[in-house]
């Protein structure tokens, strides 16, 4: 073990109590105190400089700070403000928003009314991704629950402040985690990204300001509310990366599962201490996925790195949604990102042409790569398609595929060719992922 | 090349002209203008001579920004921007053609052409077809894809007029937005995902609202071809000539296609005071009446009916069969039919006035004629032949719509007022046919119109006439049962003007030439009253037009030249 201090979980305090994700069990442990506290004696703007100031920054993926966010609302107050919760979690290699909505949605839901509060909206919408049956229920009885104790509805904790939350499930589209695609699909309308700008703050839901904003992100403004902005500041890594971070680890690891830390944990601690270390001791780490599959892979060379928003960055990748996907020498590179593009090239939405054709073009060509039937140019063509996609989409989707194929490609690139030069997967373990892409029809 | 200065803000850019308060100035491609705001990036290149290449935008419907065809470069924003979503700001600095810009196109054309057929030699759309023009212009000319493509539905009908090819969309949207925003029917939508995306309709709901010829007009590729233009013709032979639909009183500008004298289609032709982009199916396919009702090609003479008019020709006898009717014209030559036609019409008509009394005669004339034409009418039958009872019969159909379909089915009722030969009316039709009906009107002149064909007219009511003259170009019963059918031009083979019902005048055009021995009506008309001592000359439409315009205060100071091809709203109309 290195020498960490034990760390005292803050978002994940309330999953393993018996009974959890009641209101009951919710409330023994302090829950809603910060709600009340801050109706009582904060205004909206107090909140949002709160907020500003714990350096909170998004967990849904871009990590962008959540007051500024906010603040990007017009000043005036001529049409209804929307709060969107984005429950959509899809990411592949990510599980953190699914375990709190399950087993702590109280605390989300604490969240959602303090974002409401703070950006003035009397209507939260919180669009859970369809496949999370158990997740919808529970947040909905959370929701009732929350309602008939008063913390949602009319005249909550005899502040003035009114709040309705709308549980809407998605339909099932990895897409519609993109803030405005869920606000179309929201809208009862085929979830299609739109154009930016305007951006959801002006122009949202239905046509007023909305904010969007990730589970997670929600969780963390009830902490704040609870121990205050300087509290909070004062975790992880100051000033730019504050704050508990889930952190969502499987893979090739002992013991994959959701991880809670301070932003910052070394990827190998999280890693060896908390996944208890590689599956099998006779292999080695061949790279890892930091923040879910949509990031660039690092080598395990580079995996010598902290797991924030900042550090991820300098090392060439993106925290992205914590989802940290770890690959030992097993695993065929070729296999790999063949079986990601198949998941993207099934989810893109269609709209744009770049990544409704490139998706479909980068599962050809690693399709017959993995079969033995690459053509030696087959390597740079990824690369420079991938380079046609990125930047020149609609929405970040077309990032998202473009990133793992340019970073798969030039990182492995020696392996990329010998698909080619001994016509075949050298490793022997791309079965599954030539069966994945079959199924989504490329 | 290592240069120290700061990165963007050095390209040196020409001085920005002032800009007033509702407008900005920027450059684009080092040309310094200035437009209103909340123009697009790609409509300010448009004012400028640079065509931003473009598949999805258009400019009669919202912005879908999905093809990224437009992508532009612009100075301090990191990602290329789309010209059709990107509005023109203060000081901005756009690059349309630099070395990231071809890239990326390229980039683009390479991926709309990797699922593509390339059935350009069997497509309807090849000549006119963007994915042809910008691969020219913008493409690498090969392709690096070597998979096997997506495939679809060849040949999907989607409506009573439209196929779909599912290969060949590039799911630019414009026929879904079309449908959701100018038809507002809202029959298409976009299906599945991915490269499986795909244009379809809804379940028992086809593509059949009045304006669904748009979608094929708008499709800037072969996806959506119209059924009745499909494999007719190959579009570079097709010469467009622009004209006016006659189809209503709307006169929506078109462009009529014609290939080795035929008219192949009917597109809308944008004139922002009347149709701007679109125009009705039934509109679009009002020229195929030319083609497929019989034609009247020659002058027409029953027989018995040539020489001075007798009491023969009154109820019953010869004329009971429409058989019976050949062309006096049988051997012999054009001018000779012609002339000898109108001699019999000139002779029917005075012998009416003779034994019954000019207050016997009366006309009807057509408000699908045009000025020339109903002009001429009044000269001819009412001040030259002294005919007292001119009247124009109405076509009303349906209701009017929202987008550009009147009920009024007539394109020029409102020149026909104007040139004093009156509005459409339907009671002062009925008048004379009741006149007729009791044996008071004795000799009928019908310039355009079908009274039998239309039920108006009876078989029994006929019998009365002592003389029928009929002027159209199409064997209508009417024709058949007249005494002399004067055969006149069809739509598309003369020109003319039409007054729509908001009082714009508009040129519509002779896009082929006459059938037959056909002749626009004014100059069949000037040639009957010649007969009847009208003097003067008229070599033209367009000098017959002039007189018009010198004679009749609407009309003043205009003339074809001055009608251009917007058309002129009339002062006082």
């Amino acid at each position: 073990m290195s020498g960490t201090v034990a760390y005292e979980p803050l978002l994940l305090r309330n999953i393993d109590k018996p009974g959890s994700g009641t209101i009951d069990v919710y409330l023994a442990g302090g829950g809603y105190e910060g709600l009340r506290r801050t109706l009582k004696e904060m205004t909206p703007e107090k909140l949002l400089e709160e907020v500003k100031a714990s350096g909170l920054r998004g967990r849904g993926g871009a990590g962008f700070p959540t007051g500024m966010k906010w603040s990007f609302l017009p000043k005036t107050k001529d049409k209804p403000r929307y709060l969107c919760v984005n429950a959509d979690e899809s990411e592949p290699g990510t599980f953190k928003d699914r375990l709190l909505i399950e087993r702590d949605p109280h605390l989300v839901l604490e969240g959602i009314i303090l974002a409401s509060f703070a950006i003035e909206s009397r209507r939260a919408f919180f669009y859970i991704r369809g496949e999370f049956h158990k997740g919808a229920r529970r947040f909905q009885k959370a929701v009732e629950e929350a309602t008939a104790r008063g913390f949602l509805g009319k005249n909550i904790l005899g502040s003035g402040f009114d709040l309705d939350v709308t549980v809407y499930r998605g339909a099932g589209a990895y897409i519609c985690g993109e803030e405005t695609a869920l606000l179309e699909s929201l809208e009862g309308k085929r979830g299609l990204p739109r154009i930016k700008p305007p951006f959801p703050a002006i122009v949202g839901l239905y046509g007023c300001p909305t904010i969007i904003n990730n589970v997670e992100t929600l969780a963390n403004v009830t902490l704040i509310a609870e121990r205050g902005a300087a509290w909070y500041a004062g975790l992880g890594r100051p000033p730019k990366n504050t704050g508990p971070k889930l952190y969502c680890v499987s893979g090739h690891v002992k013991r994959p599962g959701v991880y809670e830390a301070a932003l910052g944990i070394p990827l190998m601690e999280l890693i060896n201490d908390r996944a208890g270390g590689l599956l099998r001791a006779d292999r080695k780490l061949k790279a890892v996925i930091p923040g879910g599959s949509s990031m660039r892979i690092l080598p395990a060379a580079k995996c010598d790195v902290l797991m924030d928003f900042d550090s991820l960055v300098a090392a060439g990748s993106m925290l992205g949604s914590a989802g940290v996907v770890v690959m030992d020498d097993s695993t065929c590179m070729v296999g790999a990102l063949l079986n990601l593009a198949a998941f993207y090239a099934h989810e893109s939405c269609g709209q744009c042409t770049p990544c409704r054709e490139g998706t479909g073009w980068f599962v050809k060509i690693l399709t017959r790569l993995e079969r033995g039937e690459g053509r030696a140019e087959d390597v740079d063509l990824l690369i420079d398609v991938a380079s046609r996609v990125e930047g020149n989409t609609i929405c970040p989707f077309g990032e998202a595929i473009a990133w793992p194929i340019d970073s798969y490609v030039k990182t492995f690139r020696a392996e990329f060719e010998e698909h080619v030069t001994r016509r075949g997967c050298p490793i022997g373990a791309g079965a599954f992922a030539l069966q994945a892409a079959s199924v989504t029809g490329h | 090349m290592a240069e120290p200065t700061q990165p963007a803000a050095p390209s040196a850019q020409p001085a920005l002209p002032p800009a007033g308060p509702d407008e900005v100035a920027l450059t684009i491609d080092g040309r310094p203008l200035v437009v209103k705001k909340g123009t697009t990036v790609l409509q300010a290149a448009e004012k400028v001579g640079l065509l931003v290449p473009h598949y999805c935008y258009h400019p009669g419907l919202s912005v879908a920004g999905n093809c990224r065809m437009c992508l532009v470069e612009i100075e301090k924003m990191p990602k290329l921007q789309i010209g059709c979503a990107t509005q023109a700001a203060q000081g901005m600095v756009v690059r349309t053609a630099n070395e990231r810009v071809a890239r990326t196109r390229q980039g683009i054309m390479e991926f709309l052409l990797i699922n593509h057929p390339l059935d350009c030699p069997i497509c309807d759309q090849a000549g006119e077809c963007r994915l042809q023009q910008y691969e020219a212009a913008y493409g690498a000319g090969f392709s690096r894809f070597n998979e096997e493509k997506v495939h679809a539905a060849k040949r999907e009908s989607l409506g009573r007029h439209v196929m779909f090819d599912g290969e060949r969309c590039i799911k630019c949207t414009r026929c879904i937005r079309f449908c959701d925003e100018v038809s507002r029917s809202h029959e298409l939508g976009l299906l599945e995902r991915g490269d499986h995306a795909i244009i379809g309709t809804f379940p028992g709901k086809p593509l059949d609202n009045p304006y669904s010829g748009n979608t094929v007009d708008i499709c800037p590729v072969g996806a959506l071809t119209l059924k009745e233009f499909r494999f007719k013709a190959r579009v570079w032979f097709l010469k467009d000539v622009p004209s006016v639909c006659a189809g209503c009183a709307r006169g929506c500008n078109v462009n009529l296609a014609t290939y080795r004298n035929q008219i192949h289609r009917m597109t809308p032709r944008f004139n922002a005071e009347v149709n701007e982009y679109w125009i009705c199916d039934p509109g679009r396919l009002s020229y195929q009446a030319l083609e497929e009702r019989p034609r009247l090609a020659a002058p027409l003479v029953r027989r018995g009916s040539s020489g001075a008019a007798g009491p023969h020709l009154s109820a019953g006898g010869e004329s009971a069969g429409a058989a019976s009717a050949v062309t006096a014209s049988a051997g012999s030559a054009p001018a000779d039919a012609w002339s000898g036609a109108l001699d019999a019409a000139a002779a029917l008509l005075r012998g009416v006035a003779q034994r019954s009394g000019g207050q016997t005669l009366a006309a009807l004339v057509s408000a699908r004629l045009s000025v020339e034409d109903l002009f001429m009418a009044r000269r001819v039958l009412h001040e030259t032949i002294g005919i007292s009872r001119v009247a124009v019969p109405a076509h009303e159909e349906g209701d009017d719509d929202r987008l550009l379909i009147r009920r009024d089915k007539t394109p020029n009722g409102r020149g026909a007022a104007l040139v004093g030969v009156g509005a459409p009316h339907a009671g002062r039709v009925k008048e004379i046919l009741e006149d007729l009906a009791a044996g008071r009107v004795r000799g009928l002149v019908v310039v355009g119109e079908d009274p039998i064909g239309d039920g108006l007219l009876t078989e029994a009511a006929r019998r009365n006439l002592d003389a029928l003259v009929v002027v159209d170009w199409w064997r209508s019963p009417t024709a058949e049962a007249a005494d002399v059918a004067l055969p006149s031009c069809g739509y598309g083979e003369a020109e003319g003007v039409f007054v729509n019902f908001e009082g714009r005048a508009q040129r519509v055009r002779a896009a082929i030439r006459p059938a037959g021995q056909a002749d626009p009506v004014w100059r069949i008309l000037a040639a009957l009253g010649n007969r009847f001592g009208l003097s003067g000359d008229y070599p033209s439409a367009s000098r017959l037009f002039d007189e018009v315009a010198s004679s009749t205060p609407v009309f003043a100071g205009l003339s074809y030249r001055a009608l251009g091809e917007p058309g002129v709203r009339l002062k006082e109309a």
